[in-house]
């Protein structure tokens, strides 16, 4: 059954866009990360434009890291403290980032810097997430060596910074420097990559900040939240490009999805649901380095001027 | 006694309509095509009537969308990786562009004919971009400085290099382009050529179908019928269309271009509202 969507102009099959909804929904319930670096590649690959994907996917976003976060504040695994710093660095960060990609634009090669912002970021952070993973999987396994590789606690530059701040919920009184940067950088990649950046602040969170994993995914979807919402309503001012015909087909298969995968999650291992996201992640990263390198089977592109177009 | 009449003027009238100054009219059985939530595609009709219609005329109808200005890159393989480079730039290319012949084209007119006279999509492509050179000169040229000599694109024939003239590069490279712009149409379905599609009736009248495909570009269209004698266009006439969202499509485009932070509060509260619902449906349990 195909339907028309009014703003991307093109017309799609209902279950597919309802499907895709419900697949991406579900993963980023599991591991609380809006799912954007899986939905904005995937929409442009059904053929919806860029621009119109981007917002769209922002979009989308807000609806499963609103059903996310709702489980999260009623269980209290949600350091909202912490969520608003990071915000507000977000926000700061998203709005730094639109100029940046109208620079980005104007020298013509968007497409490109978006694509090697993917592997890079995907490359790393998978690799990283992966390598750590599978070592705890490991320790876990043997008992006796993780008692002696508990000495967490061991601090270094950053509990050095100025301005700490008690944080109850993580248990962590640390500088609110650190939170504001990570908040400023993936607020930054908000606007370039069209991601909500869960999948670099999960990390960041638990190894940067020492946050406790239980209340890294509950503040990680309230801060996506916020910062989807501010980016829809920005592009939707701006660039007239979010498909609100698009977004509520992807939404209605999103937050089922994504309370199915919230449920999931919670009988998954922590260790094991960070290996099953690093692998994800460089399955994506993988993909989209693929095609960079791999001989395109058409060599032109064709970009429209003027409108607002172009990733 | 009308009938008979009239009858008689027709039978009388034959031999002096051949006579005639050949022409054509045509109306199209729409004058707007609504794109509804449902909408996959269409099929236009196009009635006409022609007057002094002889045995080696033939019927050519054309029918073309809205200009859109258009960027063309090609990939060229830099550091490994493939990069758009030596963007050429075309200004007002159709978003639309289809052909129903009573024949095939080819053996209506030869390709000087359809090139002066810009028919088929080939000559429409080259007739726009005869139009545009001298941006293309300065477009090609940035190109070439882009396009690195040791990154020379390989289908690129014998490779426009620094040194060459940019008439050279002109030359060379804007009917790959071109070429290019045609495949993406076709892709999309945007640009049919039929190679029939128009039917001759009795009586000099014939009907033209043209399909309009699911990515069906919104706005004003001209459909341009050509009566072809002896491999010349002797008579033309022509007819505009409509295309427009209707419904809930036009609703909610507007919605999104008159009040664009109304709309963009609107899509996410909708977005939050759905987040709750969900919620609360899945956690009452």
């Amino acid at each position: 059954m195909q339907i028309y969507l009014p703003i991307a102009e093109i017309s799609v099959n209902i279950f597919l866009l309802l499907g895709l909804g419900l697949g991406v929904g579900f993963l980023s319930g599991m591991f609380g990360v809006g799912g954007g670096f899986l939905m904005t590649p995937l929409l442009i690959f059904i053929g919806v434009p860029p621009a119109v994907a981007v917002s769209t996917g922002a979009n989308q976003i807000v609806a499963s890291s609103a059903s996310g976060v709702f489980p999260h504040w009623k269980r209290k695994t949600l350091d909202l403290k912490m969520g608003v710093l990071l915000l507000i660095g977000g926000s700061a960060g998203s709005i730094a980032g639109v100029q940046l990609f109208a620079l980005l634009r104007g020298m013509g090669q968007i497409d490109l810097i978006i694509s090697l912002s993917y592997v890079g970021f995907l490359g790393v952070v998978g690799g990283l997430m992966m390598v750590e993973s599978v070592r705890s999987l490991i320790r876990a396994a043997n008992p006796d060596k993780s008692a002696s590789k508990r000495p967490l606690r061991k601090r270094g530059w950053i509990d050095r910074m100025p301005y700490k701040m008690r944080f109850p919920a993580s248990g962590l009184y640390i500088s609110v420097i650190p939170p504001v940067a990570i908040g400023f950088f993936v607020g930054t990649l908000v606007a370039i990559m069209g991601v909500a950046g869960g999948f670099i602040m999960v990390p960041a969170m638990i190894y940067m900040l020492r946050m406790p994993t239980n209340v890294v995914i509950g503040t990680s979807l309230f801060q996506i939240l916020f910062v989807t919402a501010l980016t829809t309503l920005l592009q939707a001012a701006q660039n007239q490009t979010v498909d609100i015909l698009l977004a509520l087909l992807l939404t209605v298969g999103g937050v089922i999805g994504a309370q199915f995968g919230a449920r999931a999650g919670r009988n998954v291992k922590a260790e094991e649901l960070r290996a099953l996201l690093a692998a994800l992640v460089l399955a994506v990263c993988l993909k989209m380095g693929w095609d960079l390198v791999v001989t395109p089977s058409e060599l032109f592109t064709i970009l429209p001027r003027g409108g607002g177009e172009g990733f | 006694m009308i009938a008979t009449l009239l009858l008689a003027l027709g039978l009388q009238g034959q031999p002096q309509i051949a006579t005639e100054a050949p022409g054509i009219v045509a109306a199209l059985t729409q004058e707007t095509v609504e794109i509804r939530e449902d909408f996959d595609g269409a099929e236009l009709v196009l009635y006409g009537a022609t007057r002094g219609l002889t045995i080696q005329d033939e019927i050519v109808v054309v029918l073309r969308g809205p200009g859109r200005d258009l960027r063309v890159m090609q990939k060229a393989r830099s550091f490994g990786i493939w990069v758009n480079s030596a963007p050429l730039e075309f200004d007002d290319v159709p978003s639309y562009y289809a052909i129903a012949t009573s024949l095939p084209l080819e053996t209506i007119a030869g390709p000087e004919e359809l090139e002066r006279s810009g028919i088929g999509l080939q000559a429409m492509l080259e007739a726009n971009a005869a139009a545009m050179e001298p941006s293309w000169l300065l477009g090609a040229s940035t190109a070439v400085d882009a396009a690195a000599p040791d990154a020379q694109p390989r289908n690129l024939p014998d490779g426009a290099s620094l040194a060459e003239p940019p008439a050279m590069i002109r030359q060379d490279r804007v009917s790959e382009y071109l070429d290019a712009i045609a495949r993406d149409g076709r892709r999309d379905n945007v640009f049919a050529e039929a190679q029939r599609g128009v039917e001759i009736l009795d009586g000099g009248l014939f009907r033209a179908t043209i399909a309009l495909p699911p990515l069906t570009p919104v706005g004003d269209y001209v459909a341009e019928v050509y009566l072809f004698r002896d491999g010349r266009p002797i008579a033309s006439r022509s007819a505009s269309l409509r295309v427009e969202k209707a419904g809930i499509e036009r609703f909610f485009f507007e919605f999104a271009h008159d009040l664009p932070i109304l709309y963009g509060l609107f899509c996410v509260l909708l977005a939050m509202l759905a987040g709750y619902i969900a919620n609360l449906a899945f956690n009452r349990r």
